[in-house]
């Protein structure tokens, strides 16, 4: 595990707000130069809007909400691939990102090749990744595989692979993003053995999800997100609660 | 990090072809034969100095560097979406590797260069240790391009096809195919203001050192820095907004 800062939180968020464009995606050049999109109102929508809380080394935590919520905007800002536009997300210690897991790979080249540059973008040093190698073929099941293209494999053997690598960064901070919802039975089961392997650990967990069965095993605080703002932050039990409570009079 | 990534690169580009890490150079040499061929032995025509396979080969290499870096960086991110999207690091390297990847290839070509100045038997001054200085100018400018055109086309995607149609016209008003000296008096100040006029000079210099003019290399250089200036400006500013539209 790479050292982390015992005293105080490990991840801060503090009034942190983000906002994206409704307008259309691309501005093109003709629409720019002949109509003067510059003119044109561009509505601004705040996905998550002074969200703050603090969360301590270890701690477990399920993000609920309804769709569009905001809720992969947050881990995304905790991993680092969104930057805030008001207030701050401090994390201090490395995150381990099941976001996107398999965006990092390249199709042409061997599923050995693969790993090892996924390894090495997320950090992970030569002989680390030597020393964890066998360990990453041995959980993701490849071991046939490790010389064929990666683009060869199954959508299932993909993310295994992906799975492997990412769940053994030995970060202090693990980003879940609904891919427990991914691969067959036996897989899923094996994913959820690694990751309350690693909770016992010491990693803190965040989890996102609309399994409550999940939230509820894995997680040991709720944080319940609508319309991107954060209306309750405590435990799993009564976050989920509220969710409920709340969808049911929407219903 | 970065050396990884450029690694990724040169992989990438040979994966799944038979001959792989040869044609970095096999590339190169098939080029300089078909411009050999061209401007040899079926035009014949006054341009440059003498042997002119070795005075063109000395700007055509730099110029495909150059050439394929804008065209590449200029798509970094946008290429690249999905991992910029799930790893986090410092975001210019996605853009910077590019410059090195092609810098490396630049490099393998250079035997193809020196196979030509042995053919026909080009003198080597002691410019040729100016090389290196060539090399960082055009480095700094190419990660100054880069920065500033790879977060602009994720924005304004038509940027994209005028990046290809400047870079042909570029092409014409660098020295490749001719030399300063064929610039008319009227223009030099004129192509004096293209960076890669001072750099390409430079590069000249190992077999031909009537070419370096300082002058033009002391405008490249405050040129190259300012575009680097500007482009990791830019690309601080635009980050955010990038993130959010990839």
């Amino acid at each position: 595990m790479h050292p982390v800062a015992t005293d105080g939180p490990i991840i801060t968020v503090e009034d942190a707000g983000i906002s994206f464009s409704t307008g259309k995606r691309h501005r093109s050049a003709r629409e720019f130069l002949f109509t003067g999109s510059r003119g044109q109102q561009v509505r601004q929508f705040w996905a998550l809007r002074d969200v703050s809380f603090e969360v301590d080394a270890g701690e477990t935590i399920g993000v609920v909400g309804a769709n569009g919520q905001g809720k992969s905007t947050l881990l995304k800002l905790i991993a680092g691939v969104l930057l805030p536009d008001r207030g701050r997300v401090d994390v201090r210690g490395g995150v381990a990102p099941l976001i996107e897991i398999t965006g990092g790979f390249v199709g042409d080249l061997s599923v050995r090749e693969n790993i090892r540059l996924t390894a090495g973008l997320h950090g992970m040093t030569r002989a680390e990744i030597d020393a964890r190698f066998d360990e990453i073929v041995d959980f993701a099941e490849i071991e046939d595989f490790l010389d064929a293209p990666y683009k060869h494999l199954s959508s299932g053997m993909k993310v295994r692979v992906a799975f492997a690598v990412v769940s053994r960064l030995e970060e202090p901070i693990l980003l879940v993003d609904e891919v427990l919802a991914v691969g067959d039975a036996a897989f899923r089961k094996k994913c959820y053995a690694r990751i309350e392997e690693m909770t016992r650990g010491g990693t803190t967990l965040f989890v996102v999800s609309h399994n409550e069965a999940d939230l509820r095993r894995f997680c040991g605080r709720g944080i319940y997100l609508a319309k991107g703002g954060l209306v309750f932050d405590g435990p799993m039990e009564e976050a989920l609660e509220r969710y409920g409570s709340d969808s049911g009079l929407l219903r | 990090m970065f050396r990884l990534l450029v690694v990724r690169d040169l992989k990438v580009r040979y994966a799944g072809s038979a001959l792989g890490w040869l044609w970095s150079v096999l590339d190169p040499l098939l080029m300089a034969a078909v411009y050999w061929f061209v401007f040899t032995v079926v035009l014949d025509q006054s341009l440059g100095l003498s042997p002119y396979i070795v005075f063109l080969l000395a700007a055509l290499l730099p110029w495909t560097w150059f050439n394929g870096a804008v065209t590449d960086t200029a798509r970094a991110l946008r290429v690249d979406e999905k991992l910029v999207r799930s790893t986090n690091v410092h975001r210019e390297v996605w853009v910077l590797r590019l410059v090195a990847s092609k810098g490396i290839e630049y490099l393998c070509s250079l035997p193809v260069l020196a196979l030509f100045a042995v053919l026909y038997q080009a003198e080597l001054h002691w410019q040729v240790v100016l090389l290196p200085l060539a090399f960082v100018l055009q480095c700094t400018l190419l990660a100054g391009i880069g920065l500033l055109l790879a977060p602009l086309v994720v924005l304004v995607r038509d940027l994209e096809r005028v990046v290809r149609i400047v870079l042909r016209l570029w092409f014409y008003v660098t020295p490749v195919i001719y030399g300063s000296v064929d610039i008319p008096e009227a223009y030099q100040a004129v192509f004096a203001l293209n960076p890669l006029t001072g750099i390409f000079s430079l590069y000249r210099g190992t077999f031909f050192p009537g070419e370096v003019d300082w002058a033009l290399v002391g405008i490249s250089a405050v040129e190259s820095l300012a575009v680097l200036l500007i482009g990791w400006a830019v690309f601080a500013r635009l980050e955010r907004t990038v993130l959010k539209e990839i």
